[in-house]
């Protein structure tokens, strides 16, 4: 019996390891960053990151988050970024937060019921973690895209706006929720 | 005054056409111990729960019933559950919970009795019956003697007037059965209670009963003091079942009355045959050759730090010998068995079968055509629904037997004389016919040795001796038999040579009239009687013989 | 010699109620120690030296496996040691495993201790308190298992000698154990109209049914009963103020040290020291009493 929940853990740990690869890298490897100067001639995007909602419901915040959220609620200023042949909407958000080592973190789009990538968090705000209908969400030109951040192509001079939400994540990121 | 009174009690069982009893009537007064004896199947066991009405069986009955003068059917429910108690044969049937303490006091929360009063009667009868020592105990780690007491306490603690026991003693060893009788001795004579007892024993009970009442084929044809009625049994079949004293006096024609005890059973000889003092039974030694079990220093142990059960034990077997264990529980006999059978092994020593290590037996090889064992339990042989269809299986353990496996059934089924219960259910099965049923099936597997563990218990005098019979068809046949038992007038009845078992090893073997004449305290009542008079008399029948002897 | 079976039925489970509530929602590593301290030291008293010690070659890898499996699943934290297929390996993730790791284990320990003093006397007692009938079918049931094993031993053992189904391959193996089963099936419809013959005869089913038990509820249930709800209510006041809060994400933040937050602290030990203390205070009282004569 006991044996066999020691046996179990083993088997979840070494599936886990396989299944998600053992690509290593050390902290500094992985910000270093490489980004493309924008040039009269490239194609760009606009993207910003905002929490400003959770200002007006921190009673709902958890206590140990309050020292982590901007006093203005910008997270990442408007910023424009070269926009790469085949982008999605999750692809220039990953290469922001890596460039700015914003905290981030996401799930692949094998690993959920949405079958898309999902971002959980974004500097320490967490699903959830302000009231229990809390998440981010993304707008791309002031919309809700009706699809997953990762199956969203931009093309050049969109604005993307991801947004936590406090109240409303019955669309999470595009998909329908289902 | 008359504490239960039976007016023509008529009973027969449902799709049955000859009653179970005929016209019973007796009358038991308070305070009198009273002893029911009778062949199996003779009504007995109906008789007694006819008179419980709480597990009276269904049938059609006439007749009255009248406890302290009020009938049956007008007793109030709290009076019939607990002013008249019931013991029954099988010691685990009988326990409910899981603890000994919740035990006793079972029937008094049915009786809805406060917990304090609860508490001090149940006190009082665990210090009556020794109980103190394993009241927290579970009740499935006691042994049968205990299990028995246990139940006899529980009924108790309800304060009954009346007790009913049916067999209680036949599932037990001799030791914690005559332990159990003396209880019973006690609380009729301490505490006046009135019992009435079903018993095939009747060794112990016979002589300190007030009363014998005498059941055949559901008629009473005896009501007496037991010195009556044994006289009244001098020539009857059921002789067989008086204790040895009376039945050497009913062997002989001595006009004096019946000897009921020990005691007065060597009175009798002393008065009566002093003159033939010195006089012997012949020993015949056996020829003793060809060696079917040989077992040589066996040492065994159940788990690695318990103790030793078999301790260098030493066992020699020949062909066609009745070899008999005897010994006292947890001795080790069983154990031996056991590993005999190769259903355990042991951690050292050697064991040849048929001269043939038994390791080197692969698979069934043993079982097949050789050795077998009839259980302790012989229920656990019979897994189908009928008898027949059982023996049928072992067309699947002896494959070789093609076609003839019914031919053969039907023989041994004439042989034994249980063609009639071939297509009954087992369980319906009385313990005398069951165990012939299991002996039959485990013929047609026609083994050289035969096991046996405990195979009179439960049997009365008449299944007996038509088994002793048996046995020693087969020990003509050539069969090896090896028996555990406690039944010492069975041993020496059967037995070409007999040992006695003590803390893992065999301390006396040797024929039986030398072995049984040798011991003081382990031997049979015929010889106890006759010792100081004759030499290695041990069975009624020779201390007879000798007594007539010119 | 063993002060805490002594105690009434309706003690333990409270007791072990009220750490398990504190242990499994306050997410402070004094607390988790303490728990895990006090569920030790109680599993010791009641299963001695060598079942424990056989004990922590199960909880010592558990606790590292636990430890290591969080940080792949959570990549929360602001202290990151590398990055795993691009996602952060923290400092915070693996303290947060191993502090559910030390809870886990403290909930293990307790729940064995409390299973040696929860007997089945003592279960029997609490479902009787509740439904009578199902503490006779829970004593029942107890009686028929060991029943059950016993004759399944002798059908089989009986069936081999008898030649059937011996050999030992796994095809007769298989006919065998089954065979046994559908017997035993029989038996116990057998068996179960004996005993309720049995029980019948001594009355079973008369209306006004009483209980009875061999516990009392004693002066010392009530005394540790009453303490242990003053230590739970200081220990829970002082969690509805926040005393003890604690977070391990985004960062391990500071042990609180106010004076409420060490009188929780204190409280909970006691708790959790208490059922050790009375039995060691026993085992050292009796040593002191042989001692005298």
């Amino acid at each position: 019996m006991k044996k066999d929940i020691l046996i179990i853990f083993c088997v979840v740990l070494v599936l886990a390891v396989l299944i998600m690869g053992t690509d290593f890298q050390s902290v500094d490897e992985y910000y270093l960053m490489h980004l493309e100067d924008i040039t009269p001639n490239s194609e760009t995007v606009t993207l910003s990151i905002r929490c400003d909602s959770v200002l007006t419901h921190m009673d709902k915040l958890d206590a140990s988050l309050h020292d982590y959220i901007p006093s203005d609620g910008v997270i990442l200023q408007p910023t424009q970024y070269v926009l790469r042949p085949g982008d999605t909407a999750f692809d220039v958000l990953h290469r922001a937060v890596r460039s700015r080592k914003i905290q981030f973190e996401y799930q692949g789009a094998d690993q959920n019921l949405l079958g898309s990538v999902y971002v959980q968090g974004i500097n320490y705000l967490y699903e959830f973690s302000c009231g229990p209908d809390s998440g981010w969400i993304y707008l791309v030109n002031g919309e809700f895209p009706s699809r997953g951040c990762a199956d969203y192509a931009l093309q050049d001079g969109d604005t993307v706006e991801w947004i936590y939400s406090c109240e409303n994540t019955q669309y999470p990121q595009g998909g329908d929720g289902t | 005054m008359e504490l239960l009174q039976v007016e023509n009690l008529t009973f027969t069982y449902p799709k049955q056409t000859t009653p179970a009893l005929q016209d019973v009537s007796f009358t038991i007064a308070d305070g009198e111990f009273v002893v029911l004896c009778g062949a199996s199947g003779c009504g007995k066991s109906t008789l007694l729960k006819l008179l419980k009405r709480e597990i009276a069986p269904h049938g059609e009955k006439q007749g009255n019933i009248r406890f302290s003068g009020v009938a049956q059917s007008e007793l109030d429910e709290r009076t019939g559950a607990g002013t008249i108690g019931f013991v029954a044969q099988n010691p685990d049937g009988q326990i409910v919970t899981d603890k000994v303490w919740h035990e006793l006091a079972f029937g008094l929360e049915n009786l809805g009795v406060p917990a304090p009063v609860i508490r001090r009667r149940v006190g009082e009868m665990a210090s009556y019956f020794g109980i103190q020592g394993w009241y927290h105990q579970a009740t499935d780690a006691l042994s049968g003697g205990q299990k028995q007491m246990l139940n006899l306490a529980g009924v108790m603690t309800m304060q009954p007037k009346l007790l009913l026991l049916d067999e209680p003693t036949s599932q037990l060893d001799p030791i914690a059965a005559d332990h159990f009788i003396d209880t019973l001795q006690k609380l009729n004579r301490e505490f006046g209670l009135t019992i009435l007892l079903v018993e095939h024993r009747l060794e112990e009970v016979f002589p300190i009963a007030d009363r014998i009442m005498v059941l055949e084929a559901g008629k009473l044809i005896c009501n007496g003091t037991p010195g009556a009625v044994a006289a009244q049994l001098r020539d009857h079949p059921m002789s067989r079942c008086l204790p040895s004293a009376a039945r050497i006096w009913a062997g002989l024609s001595v006009d004096c009355p019946c000897p009921l005890t020990m005691r007065e059973g060597k009175d009798f000889l002393h008065t009566h045959f002093s003159h033939r003092k010195g006089a012997a039974v012949p020993v015949h030694q056996p020829i003793l050759e060809q060696p079917v079990i040989e077992a040589e220093g066996i040492w065994f142990r159940y788990e690695k730090k318990s103790p030793d059960v078999l301790r260098d034990l030493h066992l020699t077997v020949c062909r066609g010998e009745v070899f008999s264990l005897l010994g006292g529980n947890g001795a080790g006999k069983t154990t031996t068995l056991n590993i005999l059978a190769a259903l355990d092994r042991p951690y050292a020593g050697k064991l040849k079968i048929q001269g043939k290590p038994i390791g080197d037996y692969s698979k069934n090889s043993l079982y097949r055509r050789n050795l077998t064992m009839l259980p302790q339990n012989p229920q656990a042989l019979f897994l189908k629904q009928t008898v027949h269809e059982d023996m049928e299986e072992i067309r699947k353990s002896i494959p070789d037997f093609n076609g003839q496996v019914e031919r053969t059934i039907q023989f041994f089924a004439e042989k034994y004389a249980i063609s009639h219960l071939l297509e009954k259910h087992p369980y319906d099965l009385s313990g005398g016919e069951l165990q012939k049923c299991a002996l039959v099936k485990l013929l047609l597997t026609k083994p050289s040795i035969l096991l046996l563990d405990e195979p009179t218990k439960g049997m009365d005098a008449v299944s007996k001796a038509q088994f002793a019979k048996q046995i020693a068809e087969l020990q003509a046949e050539g069969v090896t038999i090896v028996m555990v038992t406690h039944d010492v007038e069975f041993a020496a009845q059967v037995s070409t040579r007999c040992a006695l078992f003590f803390d893992g090893e065999i301390v006396s073997a040797g024929t039986p009239n030398e072995f049984f004449s040798d011991h003081h305290f382990y031997t049979t009542a015929a010889s106890r009687i006759s010792r100081g008079l004759f030499d290695n008399a041990i069975l009624c029948d020779e201390v007879i013989t000798l007594c007539d002897e010119k | 010699m063993n002060a805490i079976d002594r105690l009434h039925p309706t003690v333990m489970p409270v007791y072990f109620l009220a750490i398990l509530l504190v242990a499994m929602f306050v997410s402070n590593p004094v607390i988790s120690l303490l728990a895990l301290l006090g569920g030790f030291l109680f599993c010791m008293t009641q299963c001695g030296l060598r079942e424990m010690r056989a004990e922590l070659k199960f909880y010592i890898p558990l606790f590292l496996l636990m430890a290591l499996t969080n940080p792949l699943f959570s990549h929360n934290g602001v202290t990151p040691l590398f990055f795993m297929n691009g996602n952060a390996v923290t400092l915070e993730a693996i303290t947060y495993g191993a502090a559910i790791a030390l809870m886990v284990l403290a909930v293990l320990s307790w729940g064995k201790g409390f299973g040696r003093v929860m007997t089945s006397d003592k279960l029997v007692y609490l479902f009787g308190k509740a439904a009578p009938q199902l503490a006779l079918m829970l004593s029942m049931s107890l009686r028929y298992i060991p029943m059950l094993r016993r004759q399944a031993k002798q059908i089989s053992r009986a069936q081999k000698v008898a030649g059937m189904y011996s050999t030992e391959s796994y095809f007769d193996r298989l006919r065998s154990t089954f065979r046994v089963i559908s017997a035993l099936i029989g038996w116990s419809l057998e068996q179960a109209v004996e005993t309720s013959r049995a029980m019948r005869a001594r009355g079973y089913g008369l209306k006004g049914h009483t209980s009875y038990s061999n516990y009392h509820f004693r002066r010392t249930d009530a005394l540790l009963l009453t303490l242990a709800a003053i230590l739970l209510a200081v220990v829970l006041v002082g969690i509805g103020m926040g005393a003890v809060d604690f977070a391990y994400y985004p960062a391990i933040s500071a042990l609180p040290h106010t004076a409420l937050s060490v009188a929780v602290y204190t409280a909970f030990g006691c708790l959790s020291l208490l059922p050790s203390c009375i039995e060691l205070g026993e085992q050292i009282r009796w040593n002191y009493y042989r001692s005298k004569i």
